[in-house]
């Protein structure tokens, strides 16, 4: 078997639409971010009691998706599984597009952005997980476009090497993001379960991100893609998923049983709009309707079923993400425990949270970005096979000996 | 070997953005040796206080190290607590108007340096 | 010359002068760094004294004069504005009878404080002398000392206040975070932080300011006494704003 990789035409009239959709949402942010920046942040809806909003849901959600998609990658680059090669480019790529996609909603996000590229650099604090990460994100960066290199030019023993310190530096990255949460002195973010958990979500939503893509790619461009492909991947999201509701369980358990957590977790359970989000959007939505897809017999083998478990495990997890961040902040920190803070000059107690426009303008420009980075990739760059098959057992004794 | 990276145009697409770049960062240097070549702008003092014979550095030193000097003092009270002899502050006392003082030169050379949000100086 | 070497050419000149300048603009901002023998901070420990039994439950002197004299943001809307002091009412049950008493709450200048250590440019640090302040200069806006804060007593500033009450101080620009700073130039100076002024001034002398590592000042004699009591003692913040009544 010799696999070639091609760029698509890029002349039809989807790929001018699909570029130029892209393109104004990437305007329209741009100019969010810039009225953002003259008036200052309180335009977004954010405020003292609430410091954090969507655009620091979107970045970790983004860069979830990020190291889940060098998994897909890593099962031939790590694991040397020949029947995913097809699919590491792409996933590479898209590795690399999710990660900077994270660091531009963090960037949008940022009170002072003049500063944000020489401050964080030049005084490094080493205790903090904000100072930490951005190292994490570039070198993965730089990391993901190494191994697009080594791709690219076919270096079978690069690949290997580049592929494994991706893998492991993916799971450092996750870990770091999660920190920035677990470690923090909120009720609701406390947990050292919470970076684990983080890799595990992460896992899940970019599997189910990576099987969309594939199959969507290629049923459009019409190439050969065999359903035994993605069956593999659908029964490895659905373990991914497994894992992901045992740290859920563990963590709520944890929290309702401890006594001093206990108002935190019935809070965060069942506390208002956040908990239709946890219970609707990540437990049944995300992770039950999408097991179960994936386990029955009827749907767990077609493509079909799987491409629906992934849409839903796509969407799951962004609710994840949200009720990571958003319950935390909006439950208030305890100041006098047994009293009751009953006035203020400033706003205590349970807050509320609601997504303003421009938020939703800027999460869009940061998608719009990597959405034109993307078509721009599939145009320039041979980031697709054409074609996507299993293996005979004799081809696969033959391309290992040729690269012997 | 072959390359398998992409196709011909590619290079086009890349180079592009970069040589935007590239003139952008020029243009900046090269403006920015122009402006330091010609003559500088006529800095006023308005009001010579009798207290002072001169200024806490030379004329030369203040002229292209200022921002130097303001960050050593900056630092030393900010993170140390040393309000000293040197201060901002005083500056006012000779050299009244911001626009007649910090604002010439910034002009000329075209900087915005954002001090004057939140420090006061009239 | 073919096309691929003008683009690597290009390339690594840009490479050259772009990291070329940023290096320069990393090198020339490093601060300076002063020894111990030259830095007037080392030796001292500023804490706070709050009597809630002097200070009079309507009165609000002290967030008035905290306010004019460090240009805090005002706009009217409990949401953006900022109170580096505040005065909350609390209330709840201690055996069978009711309590209700209200607290001023500010930056409680923890001697292990979770802000610093959250803050990834070190904008915020703990001054030499025990003092929590922030360095608006450096602060990128990321807001993570807020989130960290378990105290609440740290605010943003959302947007910028038109009004300029003392013109000798400086405002804060919209996209830093900000708190009580102990008028670390007052102390620098030898007077007492504007809080402490209102204070006496309205008569009712509520709040004491001092050198916990001075045996022999008033507040030490006072925080020695078992009746003072920290906000939230057990999150291990050491906190040096010390409450008498609470």
């Amino acid at each position: 078997m010799d696999l070639k990789f091609d760029s698509i035409e890029g002349d039809s009239t989807q790929y001018r639409l699909m570029m130029i959709t892209f393109a104004s949402f990437a305007i329209a942010g741009f100019i969010a971010t810039w009225y953002v920046i003259e008036h200052g942040l309180w335009v977004t809806g954010m405020n003292n009691r609430v410091p954090w909003g969507l655009q620091i849901v979107m970045a970790v959600y983004y860069i979830g998706l990020s190291a889940g998609s060098l998994v897909i990658s890593g099962l031939y680059g790590v694991f040397g599984k020949l029947e995913y090669k097809p699919f590491a480019r792409i996933a590479v790529y898209l590795a690399t597009l999710f990660l900077i996609a994270g660091l531009l909603s963090i960037l949008t996000d940022q009170g002072r952005i003049d500063r944000v590229f020489v401050e964080p650099f030049v005084y490094f604090n080493l205790q903090s997980m904000f100072s930490i990460n951005p190292i994490l994100y570039i070198g993965h960066i730089l990391i993901c476009l190494l191994y697009l290199w080594a791709l690219f030019y076919e270096r079978k023993k690069l690949t290997s090497v580049v592929a494994t310190l991706a893998f492991g530096w993916a799971f450092c990255v996750h870990t770091g993001t999660g920190a920035i949460f677990g470690f923090g002195a909120r009720v609701l973010y406390e947990s050292p379960l919470l970076p684990a958990s983080f890799v595990a979500a992460a896992m899940a939503s970019g599997t189910a991100l990576m099987i969309l893509m594939i199959v969507g790619l290629f049923r459009i461009t019409k190439r050969r893609l065999d359903d035994e492909l993605i069956i593999w991947l659908g029964r490895f999201l659905a373990i991914c998923l497994l894992v992901v509701v045992y740290f859920m369980f563990v963590e709520n358990a944890y929290r309702a049983y401890v006594v001093e957590l206990r108002d935190a977790a019935m809070y965060y359970l069942f506390g208002g709009l956040h908990s239709l989000f946890f219970w609707v959007g990540l437990i049944v939505i995300g992770c039950f309707i999408p097991i179960f897809l994936l386990f029955y017999r009827k749907t767990g083998k077609t493509v079909r079923g799987i491409v629906i478990a992934s849409a839903l495990v796509v969407f799951g997890v962004l609710c994840e993400r949200y009720v990571i961040v958003l319950p935390g902040l909006t439950h208030p920190p305890e100041l006098f425990p047994g009293m009751e803070i009953t006035e203020s000059v400033l706003q205590e107690g349970i807050a509320s949270y609601s997504l303003s426009f421009l938020e939703i303008l800027q999460a869009l420009g940061v998608f719009g970005v990597i959405g034109f980075l993307f078509g721009w990739g599939l145009k320039y760059l041979k980031l697709l096979p054409t074609e996507a098959r299993i293996l005979k057992h004799y081809e696969t004794t033959e391309i290992t000996s040729k690269e012997k | 070997m072959k390359i398998n990276i992409g196709n011909n145009k590619t290079a086009v697409f890349v180079a592009i953005p970069i040589l935007i770049i590239l003139i952008l960062i020029l243009y900046g240097v090269i403006s920015n040796v122009v402006a330091i070549g010609s003559e500088p702008p006529q800095v006023l003092l308005e009001r010579p206080d009798s207290k002072y014979d001169k200024c806490v550095r030379d004329t030369e030193y203040m002229r292209f190290h200022h921002w130097e000097l303001l960050r050593e003092i900056r630092e030393n009270v900010v993170r140390y607590g040393k309000r000293g002899e040197e201060d901002i502050n005083k500056c006012k006392e000779c050299h009244t108007s911001r626009v007649n003082f910090c604002d010439q030169c910034h002009n000329a050379v075209s900087m915005s340096p954002d001090c004057f949000g939140c420090h006061n100086y009239p | 010359m073919d096309r691929r070497d003008f683009i690597k050419t290009t390339g690594g000149l840009i490479l050259t002068v772009g990291s070329g300048t940023y290096a320069f603009r990393i090198l020339s901002a490093t601060g300076v760094s002063v020894s111990d023998t030259d830095n007037p901070l080392i030796g001292k420990k500023w804490g706070m004294v709050i009597d809630l039994t002097k200070c009079r439950p309507d009165c609000t002197d002290c967030l008035t004069a905290c306010r004019t004299e460090n240009n805090v943001s005002f706009h009217g809307d409990k949401r953006w504005d900022n109170h580096w002091i505040r005065k909350v009412k609390i209330e709840g049950e201690v055996g069978h009878t009711k309590v209700e008493k209200m607290v001023p709450l500010l930056c409680n200048h923890c001697d292990n404080p979770p802000c610093a250590q959250v803050c990834p440019v070190k904008a915020t640090y703990k001054r030499d002398d025990g003092i929590v302040i922030v360095d608006h200069h450096r602060c990128i806006g990321c807001r993570y000392c807020m989130i960290a804060c378990p105290y609440n007593a740290r605010q943003f500033n959302f947007k910028n206040d038109e009004d300029w009450p003392n013109e000798e101080r400086p405002k804060r620009s919209h996209g830093v975070a900000e708190a009580c700073n102990l008028c670390a130039h007052r102390l620098d100076v030898g007077q007492m932080p504007a809080c402490v002024e209102a204070c006496q001034k309205c008569g009712a002398n509520a709040i004491l300011v001092g050198d916990l590592n001075d045996p022999v000042s008033e507040i030490n004699r006072i925080t020695s006494t078992l009746s003072v009591k920290r906000i939230r003692e057990d999150l291990g913040t050491e906190p040096k704003v010390y409450y008498l009544g609470l």
